[in-house]
């Protein structure tokens, strides 16, 4: 059984306990005066219906019973019991929120939720001990209460809530577009988030509303429109519209103006970078676009250019802007001139958005490359050079002034402006001042000689098609080329030029000597690129003047000699036709007389005639002479003739890399023929004995699978050889 | 004395050794140029019936050649094949040639393959080119020089063709197309 010593223990803590609670009054009176205490307090405590009517407490008395009880340290005791039956009270509360949730839940109007949370700060109210009791007992009835709110909130009031933040917000910037306003700009509203803790607990939820209302409010202000910068006016709507609602949830208690803005810096900033970035992302979707429409979307570069310097968007934009070219413009279906004419748009613009020229560097590369494979981009190139005026927009900008090519440049370290690359730089990026745009082009390839030779070949076409002996045009060219190009590559067009007006003078000593009709364009073969071939021979008396002309000439300068380009030629002639005898000829006949291989040539100039109503067809490729003009057969049209393709005069480098083809052909029947036969990639490797060659093995196989076509040459075993 | 010549010696064997290879690559320069250049023009000439290539690629110094005998001659419609080694001090001294295929001739030894030219030795001058060469082996099939034979039973024969021609094609191996390798 219990010892002495246990009783005399438990004894005094009795005793203890008793003296606590009856605070050395005399008798039991003290504990009489502690128990009226803690009913007291429990009754004052206790969470009440809201629909129950108060009860009238004399706030003295009450305080008078919590002196009692903390006195008596009972004060956690009475706690306890105070969160014991707010939870058994907590279906009063469940009971009404259920209810305005499923009333949500069917309406999905946000405005429930206002209410919801209006109703539930009601309960706070009620439920809630008086604030001079302690902070003790408020700090715990608060935690308590939050609780069970929140535990009995069902998932949907996330959604719920979103939508009522959401609404508020609308309200600042756009109250039209909100039904019941007044309601959502209740101003106890955000007092009652703010008690019931949702403002903490839904702190990701309300800024990711604000988030979603910038990008819709930039995407549907700013897409699409470019001819005016957007930044400032998104950045003065957020000062006008956004800020004045930032202030409800993010600087709530501030006391004043100064206090609040320091309270919104930070979210502020935030909000600021968040509408940079969008658009930023908007700028950099359109970016394709925007350049097209340059010079009239040079607002909307500002903009990115300003968005960028915030947002570290460089990189995405790179590849955006790549991915477009790729898909856009760098395909079979693009025509070399709009590539060019595009490629000099995002020079300007990306100039604009990155004066550094990294961004530039990045995405030009692949338009480069591309371009570099196209057989006719030089060609495009130095016909704007020279202004060939056919298209009308020419890639360069007749203001720009005109200055040298120039080549890259070495960083200057004693500019007192030099600026470091910049940190996204590649290694090979070459930091190329603003130079000129066609200096860029022409760094498309390795070499200038190669603009060069197509500009003689240009140059050639171009000089041989003046007829009325005017040069200027082309002097002026010239000139400005050379400003560009330097004196010595373009040295060759000057004796070009020279040429044309050589001949004319040539050509008044020989007339003096012996008058002709002949006026023939003399040219230095050296200089001139290769001109087509043909082998017309003049007919009749068209002969007796060439020679004539001929003799005269080299009499006038006997170390030369005319070598005769007849189908360059123009004739002027008058024809007199009365009572001619008829002839007919047939079309070989004539061929033979003039010496043409081409039938098509031959045809076409005969249809010329028939045209004229000169000749008449009569019957297919039988010709008769008209000596008289038959009213019926004038026009006939051109419909049932076939299409007879002009080619050009001088050799393109197109024609030019298939001269090459055939130096290649000699070296590889050259090698098949000693060598027997051979896989391509001997071949390959054996034609680097050719000079110049460069072809690679699929060009190879694919000149020799043209030549096994032919019957030149067969494949079997993995070797070609020579077919015999 | 030996004392001096054998301390001078290796100081002037290094001397030449360094500036040997120096001077070397010059030539071999030099001479790959030409080469080049004489492919070059070889391969656009077209003359019909020679032809001559370089075995591998990389060495300029190793062709092979081919060459058809002249219409109207004994050797019409056959085809040799022949090797050329150009020396690396080409083209001041000839180029060494010889017949790979066997080829019945009186100024070409049916064993060796040897020739026996009068501009492939003493009367050899650097204008000479493969192309003046492959000619002259061409023209020297249908006209010998009995005067210095190299197969004297070839010789011997060479005025009855009959015979003469019975014994080429008993030598005489078409060529493959398998070629050389």
């Amino acid at each position: 059984m219990a010892s002495a010593a246990l009783r005399n223990q438990v004894a005094t803590k009795w005793q203890d306990a008793f003296n606590r609670l009856n605070r050395g009054q005399p008798g039991i009176s003290g504990l009489m005066g502690f128990s009226e205490a803690w009913s007291v307090a429990s009754e004052f405590l206790y969470p009440k219906d809201l629909g129950d009517p108060p009860k009238d407490f004399n706030v003295q008395h009450v305080k008078a019973a919590f002196d009692v009880l903390i006195q008596c340290r009972t004060l956690p005791m009475l706690l306890e019991n105070f969160v014991e039956t707010m939870r058994q009270r907590q279906y009063l509360i469940t009971r009404d929120v259920e209810a305005f949730m499923a009333e949500y839940e069917n309406s999905n109007d946000p405005g429930i939720i206002a209410k919801l949370t209006l109703r539930l700060c009601e309960w706070y109210a009620a439920w809630a001990p008086l604030v001079e009791l302690g902070q003790t007992i408020s700090a715990a009835y608060v935690a308590h209460f939050q609780t069970h709110v929140f535990s009995v909130l069902p998932p949907t009031f996330a959604g719920g809530f979103k939508a009522l933040i959401s609404a508020t917000l609308a309200a600042f910037t756009d109250p039209e577009s909100v039904p019941d306003a007044a309601l959502v700009q209740d101003p106890n509203l955000w007092q009652c988030f703010e008690t019931l803790g949702l403002t903490e607990r839904y702190e990701a939820l309300i800024s990711s509303v604000c988030y979603e209302h910038i990008e819709n409010h930039v995407t549907g202000m700013c897409a699409g429109k470019w001819d005016e910068q957007m930044l400032s006016k998104l950045r003065e709507w957020m000062a006008d519209k956004v800020v004045p609602w930032m202030l409800l949830p993010y600087a709530r208690g501030a006391k004043t103006a100064e206090e609040a803005r320091a309270m919104l810096q930070g979210v502020g900033s935030r909000f600021d970078f968040h509408v940079c970035k969008t658009l930023c992302d908007l700028r950099t979707k359109e970016l394709f676009d925007i350049i097209i429409d340059y010079p009239e979307s040079a607002a909307a570069l500002q903009d990115l250019k300003e968005c960028l310097q915030r947002v570290d968007q460089r990189s995405q934009l790179v590849q955006s802007l790549r991915k477009a070219n790729k898909r856009r413009l760098l395909h079979p279906g693009a025509d070399t001139k709009d590539i060019l004419t595009q490629y000099v748009s995002i020079i300007r613009c990306l100039r604009i958005v990155d004066p550094p020229g990294v961004l530039l560097y990045k995405v030009a590369e692949p338009i480069r490359r591309y371009l570099r494979e196209r057989p006719d981009t030089i060609r495009c190139i130095v016909a704007s050079l020279v202004g060939d005026g056919e298209s009308g927009d020419s890639l360069v900008d007749d203001n720009e002034p005109i200055q040298p090519l120039q080549g890259p440049q070495v960083d200057d370290y004693m500019d007192p402006n030099w600026d470091p690359e910049p940190i996204d730089a590649g290694p090979d990026f070459r930091a190329n001042k603003p130079s000129d745009v066609i200096s860029t082009l022409v760094s498309i390839y390795d070499s200038k000689d190669l603009f060069v030779k197509e500009l003689q070949v240009l140059l050639a076409q171009r000089l041989l098609a003046v007829a009325d002996g005017n040069y200027d045009n082309e002097r002026r060219n010239i000139e400005i080329l050379k400003i560009r190009f330097g004196e010595g590559p373009l040295q060759v067009c000057e004796v070009m030029l020279k040429d044309m007006t050589d001949s004319r003078r040539i050509d008044q000593h020989v007339q003096q000597q012996n008058p002709s009709i002949l006026h023939p364009t003399i040219i230095s073969r050296h200089f001139w690129p290769s001109l087509q071939s043909s082998k017309l021979t003049m007919p009749g008396q068209f002969k007796k003047i060439q020679d004539i002309y001929a003799k005269e000439y080299t009499a006038f300068k006997p170390d030369k000699r005319l070598r005769w380009l007849p189908h360059l030629g123009t004739v002027q002639l008058k024809l007199e036709l009365q009572d001619r005898t008829l002839n007919t000829w047939t079309l070989d006949e004539l061929m033979s007389r003039v010496g043409l291989t081409e039938r098509t040539a031959s045809l076409k100039a005969l249809f010329a005639w028939v045209d004229r109503g000169v000749l008449h067809e009569e019957s297919s490729e039988n010709f008769r002479l008209l000596e008289q003009a038959e009213a019926s057969t004038v026009p006939r049209g051109a419909a049932h003739r076939p299409i007879i393709e002009d080619e050009p005069m001088a050799s393109t480098v197109a024609q030019e890399q298939a001269a090459q083809m055939r130096v290649y052909w000699r070296f590889i029947e050259g090698m098949l023929t000693n060598l027997g036969q051979l896989p391509i990639e001997r071949i390959q490797s054996m034609l680097k004995f050719a000079p110049g060659y460069d072809q690679t093995q699929e060009q190879l196989a694919a000149f020799l699978e043209a030549a096994q076509r032919e019957g030149l040459v067969t494949f079997s075993q993995g070797c070609w050889k020579l077919h015999r | 004395m030996d004392q001096v010549t054998a301390s001078i010696a290796p100081a002037r064997t290094a001397s030449s050794k360094s500036a040997a290879p120096g001077s070397g690559n010059d030539a071999a320069g030099t001479v790959t140029k030409r080469l080049g250049s004489e492919l070059m023009s070889l391969m656009m000439s077209a003359s019909p019936g020679i032809s001559a290539f370089p075995k591998n690629d990389g060495n300029l110094f190793e062709w092979i050649g081919t060459i058809e005998g002249p219409d109207g001659t004994i050797y019409a419609g056959l085809t040799f094949k022949i090797s050329i080694h150009f020396p690396p001090n080409y083209p001041y001294v000839p180029p060494k040639i010889n017949f790979e295929s066997p080829c019945f001739h009186p100024n070409v030894d049916i064993n060796s393959g040897a020739i026996c030219l009068d501009i492939l030795q003493d009367k050899w001058s650097a204008v000479y080119s493969v192309q003046t060469i492959l000619l002259s082996l061409q023209s020297l099939l249908g006209e010998p020089n009995n005067a210095s034979p190299l197969n004297p039973d070839a010789s011997k024969i060479w005025n009855q063709p009959e015979a003469f021609k019975m014994q080429l094609m008993r030598h005489y191996r078409p060529i493959s197309d398998d070629g050389p390798n």
